[in-house]
């Protein structure tokens, strides 16, 4: 699904070098749920932008679904984004001025579906999170919860084959992450690929494998959850 | 996908409902001044006989004395003597001409309710009514016949007409005006050209008011019809009517219209011999060019189109570029705490130029607005400026063409106005966007 072979990213300013990614080797296969970890300023956002193809990589070779994306325009890198694609954000990241309905339209209005599918599209995308019934509501009218609900509705909206999620449940209460998580994991189980970076043990624990980023690198690819350990054994 | 960013646009109208609104009130004010400053100069610099305003022609000879005047000196008597005014309506020159002079006097009206009151006129010829395409409401204009004879015959404006008659057709009946009785032929309808080439000089100008009646010149020469517009005698003359039709006073204008504008040359080989002939008759002294001017050339010749309604549609435009710079910083302002919007919609899939043509649309959106109040604006503005100065109030409507003209200024004021901001827009870094929130 994702394989990124001895990237590396170097933001450059006038008086320094700052090497966000170096050598930095991981394969995400289809179907896997993939947490990634690490302390702060260790690379997990700049893996996850890379990844996400919202930034550039210095060096090194990225292939998103068997497509090389290296030395891709944007308008290339825009149309894979939104075929290929989902996004989840901590600050969940709904337009405030569109309804939930309008919301969800967003990635559909830019693959260019007509107006009955995206309409199906957006119906069963806000059904599967629970929120059908409030599809004309504003985003400020809604929990937190919720918000990130009809945030994941409208990265499923599109069937994404990868979904992005930058802690998505660290604006919430753990009564609402963990109602998120479920989600996720739900939505995993159908067959989507999830990257997820999180700060909480917790939630790495409960995926199928984590990433512990250190320093640009990853430092422990592969560590199988306790309860594949447990199916092994 | 446009669809999708006008309807943005217009809900984009009422998130910073306040700012909007300045925007849109800054915008609109620019246009509004433009487009009134531009109304007047386009209505002005109007050309009312499209089709045959090329070879309408008013030809000019130079009368004036030696004394006082170096060749090359520009000629500033734009009318004809009598005697070159005759001349040139009997050359047989173009298709048709006429000689026309300002007239005015009491008109006894046979209602007693209405009694005596004073009236403004022209005597022109007969082809007058032909060479400047004059609407009949009832009757036509007089024969050939009656400009030979000179006979008692009137033509009426409408307004008169219904003031004296109500609306009955009045021809056939006799009005006393100006000391005689004279046989009402025809009545014109409504007529009013802009700028009324056909009488720039003299009376209240290019945008003045409806001619009242109209008789033969030849029956108001008989008359001795004294004129009333403007005449210009450069030497002494003796009194009496007679010797104002033998002296080279100006006070008539003549008119000639062409067969086609490719004609002006022939007729300029007349004009010429003609003056080289006058001119063996010990007339015209000066020997300077003589001129024809066809109706645009009369117009600027004139200056009709005055340099204070040049000079202030300048202004206006400079005023609407000031509105344009503080529209930028506005549109600036309102597109800068979008960045995150512009965030999540790359990361959905939105590329630079989708992003660039949502903006822009949404500043057309501002501008159409802005073109809808700046309309109101403008035609407030015009009828204002109308009911001040009854000389400009022919010139303040506005055609379909100036109403297109606002809305393309509005919309396009916008854009140019949303370019940078939009520009600014599309280099959001997504990435930095999403997690700043």
């Amino acid at each position: 699904m994702l394989r990124m072979q001895n990237l590396s990213k170097v933001y450059r300013t006038h008086m320094i070098e700052t090497h966000a990614l170096r050598g930095f080797e991981i394969e995400v296969k289809q179907g896997e749920f993939v947490t990634v970890t690490g302390p702060s300023g260790s690379g997990k956002t700049s893996f996850l932008n890379i990844a996400g193809l919202l930034e550039d990589f210095t060096s090194g070779e990225y292939i998103l679904d068997g497509i090389n994306v290296k030395g891709m325009d944007d308008n290339a890198r825009s149309r894979l984004r939104n075929e290929k694609l989902g996004f989840i954000f901590q600050g969940f990241n709904l337009i405030p001025d569109l309804s939930l309905y309008d919301n969800v339209d967003v990635p559909l209005r830019y693959r260019g579906f007509n107006a009955a599918e995206r309409k199906e599209r957006i119906t069963d995308a806000l059904t599967k999170v629970g929120l059908a019934s409030r599809m004309k509501h504003y985003p400020a009218e809604l929990s937190g919860g919720q918000q990130q609900r009809v945030a994941i509705a409208r990265a499923l909206a599109g069937s994404p084959k990868l979904l992005l999620a930058d802690e998505p449940t660290g604006n919430l209460d753990t009564q609402m992450a963990r109602g998120v998580m479920e989600l996720l994991e739900e939505i995993n189980a159908e067959g989507t690929t999830i990257l997820m970076v999180t700060h909480d043990p917790e939630l790495a624990q409960r995926s199928q494998r984590n990433v512990h980023i250190i320093d640009g690198q990853v430092s422990d690819l592969v560590r199988k959850s306790p309860t594949l350990v447990a199916k092994e054994a | 996908m446009i669809q999708y960013y006008f309807m943005l646009g217009v809900r984009s109208l009422r998130r910073n409902p306040a700012l909007t609104a300045l925007m849109v009130l800054i915008l609109a004010v620019g246009v509004a001044a433009s487009v009134s400053t531009l109304t007047i100069l386009h209505v002005m610099s109007g050309d009312p006989y499209p089709q045959k305003s090329g070879r309408l022609i008013v030809p000019v000879v130079d009368n004036g004395p030696t004394e006082g005047y170096t060749p090359g000196d520009e000629r500033n008597d734009n009318q004809a003597s009598y005697t070159d005014a005759v001349n040139i309506l009997n050359s047989k020159q173009g298709d048709r001409r006429t000689v026309l002079y300002g007239v005015a006097g009491s008109l006894e009206a046979a209602r007693n309710d209405i009694g005596v009151f004073t009236v403004e006129g022209l005597a022109p010829t007969r082809d007058f009514f032909d060479i400047f395409e004059v609407p009949f409401l009832y009757g036509q204009p007089w024969s050939a016949a009656e400009d030979k004879d000179a006979s008692d015959v009137v033509i009426l404006n409408r307004k008169l007409s219904e003031k004296l008659y109500g609306a009955v057709n009045p021809t056939g009946q006799r009005v006393r005006l100006m000391g005689n009785n004279y046989l009402i032929v025809g009545v014109i309808d409504t007529w009013r050209p802009v700028p009324r080439v056909h009488r720039i000089i003299g009376g209240e100008g290019a945008f003045g008011d409806e001619d009242e009646f109209f008789i033969p010149f030849s029956t108001a020469i008989r008359h001795e019809q004294s004129h009333n517009g403007s005449m210009n005698c450069t030497s002494y003359r003796e009194p009496g009517w007679q010797s104002l039709l033998n002296s080279e006073c100006t006070w008539l204008q003549v008119w000639v219209e062409l067969h086609s504008a490719s004609d002006r040359a022939n007729f300029q080989n007349w004009l010429d011999a003609y003056a080289s002939e006058q001119r063996k008759l010990g007339r015209l002294k000066r020997a300077a060019p003589n001129v024809q001017y066809n109706v645009m050339e009369w117009l600027e010749h004139l200056k009709v189109v005055g340099k204070d309604s040049r000079i202030s549609a300048w202004l206006a435009f400079g005023f609407l570029v000031l509105c344009l710079v503080n529209t930028i910083g506005l549109l600036l302002a309102k597109f800068s705490v979008r960045a995150p919007e512009i965030g999540v919609r790359r990361a959905l899939g939105a590329s630079r130029k989708e992003i660039f043509t949502q903006f822009l649309i949404e500043s057309a959106v501002v501008g159409l607005v802005g073109g809808v109040l700046g309309l109101i604006l403008a035609m407030g503005a015009l009828s204002l400026i109308g009911s001040i100065s009854k000389q400009l109030a022919v010139v303040t409507s506005m055609d379909w063409m100036m109403l297109f003209v606002t809305f393309a200024m509005a919309v396009s004021a916008a854009v140019l106005a949303g370019l940078l901001p939009t520009w600014r827009a599309c280099q959001v870094t997504p990435a930095l966007q999403l997690k700043s929130q």
